[in-house]
C-alpha cells in the first residue's frame, strides 16, 4: 500500500513551488526533484526546504542533507518519516 | 571575460579583519588562529549557532549608527591623505550587502533610523560625508568578487587617464539578514569550514571584513596585472558542473604569470563542489603552485573578501612568510593544498581569486614592481 505521505508531499510541492501546468499526480515518485523534470534549481530547493522543516518540525543540517532528502519524491518521504515529527505525518 | 592586460601598482593597501589590521590578522593566521565563534545565526532571535567571525565586542544585531562604523573610521585613518573623491582621485565603494542589516532591523522594529544605512546609494553617501570624500565616488557590486570588480574598473579608469590614483573601499559587515540567508542555504550550519578538505558535509564560516587600496600608475611596490572577471551567468547560487567559469577566469593571470614561479592566493569557503571546481582549475592553470586558503580563519568576508586578503597576501610577500590554508586536518581535495607556512621568498608572484554566487569569478597576479 502507498504510503499517504506520498500524495500529501507533491501537493506540497506544486503549492510552494507556484508550479504551474503541473498536477501533483504528474510528479514522479523516483526522479529527481532538482535538475530533473520539474526543471527545479537551488532556489526552488531552498524554498522547498523553508516549507518543509516549516510543515514536518525538522531540521536539515546541511546542503549535502538537503540534496539527499530531495533526491526524488520516495526518498523525501523516507526522510521524513525518519526525521519529522511523528505527530504531523500521515498515517 | 573582462580583462585588464597592463599591470598597475599599489600605493597602499590595509584591512580590518576580527584579527585586527592586515599586520595583526597575518600574524595571527600564521599562528594557526581563527576568528570563528559559534554564535546565534540571528543575533539576538536566536536559532541555530553557526561560526561567525565578528569584530570585537560587536554584536550582530544591527545599531543606528551602525557598530561597525568604527571599524571604518579606523581603516580610514590608514589610508594615505589626499582628496579623494575629487577629480583625478575617484573613489570606489563596493561590497555585496553594504548596510541591508538597516534594512532588516527597520523591517524588525519599524524605527526609521535605520533606514539610511539600509541601501548602497544612502550608505555610501553617508560614509562619503563621515570619511570626508569629496563627490567622485561610484558604487560597485558584484556579489563576493565585488572588491575584484573595483579594482579592474580603477585600474581602467588610471589607465584611460580619467585619474591619477584611485582608492577603492570594500566592506561587509555581518546582520542577521546576510547569516540568516546563507543559513537557509545550508552552507551556513554547525560546521566550522574545512577548505579544500574532502568531507561529508560542507560549510563555511562568515566574517566581519573591510578593505582598502590605493591603485596608481607610477607609485607603489606591488604590480597587480592579468585581472580578470567571468560570470558564467549561470544561476543565482551555483557554478556550471564542468568548472568552466573557474578555468577560464585564470587564463588572464596565468598569462600575467608565465615564467614566474607563483603560489595560488585562493577561494576556498569550505564548500565542496566549489572548492572542488577551484582546486582543479589552479592546478591545471598553475601547475606545481601551491594553494593557501584563509577562510578557515577570517570567514568569508562576502563582497570585501578580494581586498582583505589583498592586503593580508601583501603582508606576507613583505614578510616573506604566507600562512597556509586554514581548517580541518582531513584528507585534501588535492596534493597543491599546503596546510605549512610558505616561504614566499621562493616565489616570484602571487595569484589571488575569489569566485562568487552567480558562476562570477575574479583573479590577478601580485608581484613585485
Amino acid at each position: 500500500m502507498a504510503d499517504p505521505l506520498i500524495p500529501k508531499l507533491k501537493q506540497l510541492i506544486v503549492d510552494t513551488l507556484r508550479l504551474e501546468d503541473v498536477a501533483p499526480a504528474d510528479i514522479p515518485d523516483d526522479e529527481p526533484l532538482v535538475g530533473g523534470g520539474l526543471s527545479l534549481d537551488s532556489i526552488d530547493a531552498l524554498e522547498l526546504v523553508v516549507r518543509l522543516e516549516k510543515e514536518f518540525g525538522l531540521k536539515i543540517a546541511s546542503s549535502e542533507e538537503a540534496r539527499r532528502a530531495l533526491a526524488s519524491v520516495s526518498a523525501l518521504c523516507a526522510y521524513i518519516r525518519e526525521k519529522g515529527d511523528p505527530s504531523r505525518l500521515p498515517t | 571575460m573582462a580583462g585588464s592586460p597592463d599591470p598597475i601598482r599599489v600605493a597602499a593597501c590595509g584591512c580590518v579583519t576580527p584579527l585586527g589590521d592586515a599586520a595583526a590578522t597575518h600574524a595571527a593566521l600564521l599562528r594557526g588562529e581563527t576568528a570563528l565563534r559559534l554564535a546565534e545565526v540571528l543575533g539576538r532571535t536566536g536559532g541555530d549557532r553557526v561560526p561567525l567571525g565578528l569584530l570585537d565586542g560587536r554584536s550582530l544585531d544591527e545599531t543606528a549608527p551602525p557598530a561597525w562604523l568604527p571599524a571604518l573610521r579606523t581603516l580610514n585613518a590608514s589610508i594615505p591623505a589626499g582628496d579623494w573623491g575629487s577629480p583625478g582621485r575617484p573613489v570606489f565603494v563596493t561590497g555585496s550587502n553594504f548596510g541591508v542589516g538597516g534594512l532588516y532591523a527597520l523591517r524588525t522594529t519599524g524605527d526609521p533610523k535605520f533606514a539610511v544605512w539600509g541601501a548602497p546609494p544612502t550608505c555610501t553617501e553617508m560614509l562619503r560625508l563621515e570619511l570626508g570624500w569629496g563627490p567622485d565616488v561610484s558604487i560597485l557590486t558584484h556579489a563576493c568578487v565585488s572588491a575584484h570588480l573595483g579594482l579592474l574598473q580603477a585600474t581602467r579608469v588610471i589607465q584611460a587617464g580619467l585619474a591619477d590614483e584611485a582608492l577603492v573601499l570594500s566592506f561587509d559587515f555581518l546582520s542577521p539578514f546576510v547569516t540568516g540567508g546563507f543559513h537557509s542555504l545550508k552552507i551556513l550550519n554547525s560546521g566550522f569550514p574545512e577548505p579544500y578538505r574532502e568531507r561529508g558535509t560542507g560549510s563555511i564560516g562568515l566574517g566581519d571584513g573591510a578593505g582598502f587600496a590605493v591603485l596608481s600608475r607610477g607609485r607603489g611596490e606591488w604590480l597587480i596585472s592579468g585581472q580578470s572577471l567571468y560570470n558564467e551567468m549561470h544561476h543565482f547560487t551555483s557554478n556550471r558542473g564542468d568548472g568552466l567559469g573557474f578555468a577560464r577566469c585564470l587564463e588572464g593571470a596565468a598569462r600575467a604569470a608565465e615564467g614566474r614561479r607563483v603560489w595560488f592566493k585562493g577561494h576556498g569557503t569550505g564548500t565542496l563542489d566549489a572548492g572542488r571546481m577551484e582546486i582543479a582549475a589552479a592546478v591545471r592553470a598553475f601547475p606545481g603552485a601551491p594553494v593557501v586558503g584563509w577562510k578557515g580563519g577570517l570567514g568569508h568576508t562576502l563582497g570585501s573578501c578580494g581586498l582583505v586578503e589583498l592586503a593580508v597576501a601583501i603582508e606576507a610577500v613583505r614578510r616573506g612568510r604566507a600562512p597556509g590554508t586554514h581548517g580541518g586536518s582531513g584528507e585534501a581535495m588535492s596534493d597543491a593544498v599546503s596546510t605549512g607556512v610558505l616561504d614566499t621568498g621562493a616565489f616570484d608572484g602571487v595569484v589571488c581569486a575569489s569566485n562568487a554566487f552567480g558562476g562570477a569569478h575574479a583573479a590577478f597576479l601580485l608581484c613585485d614592481a
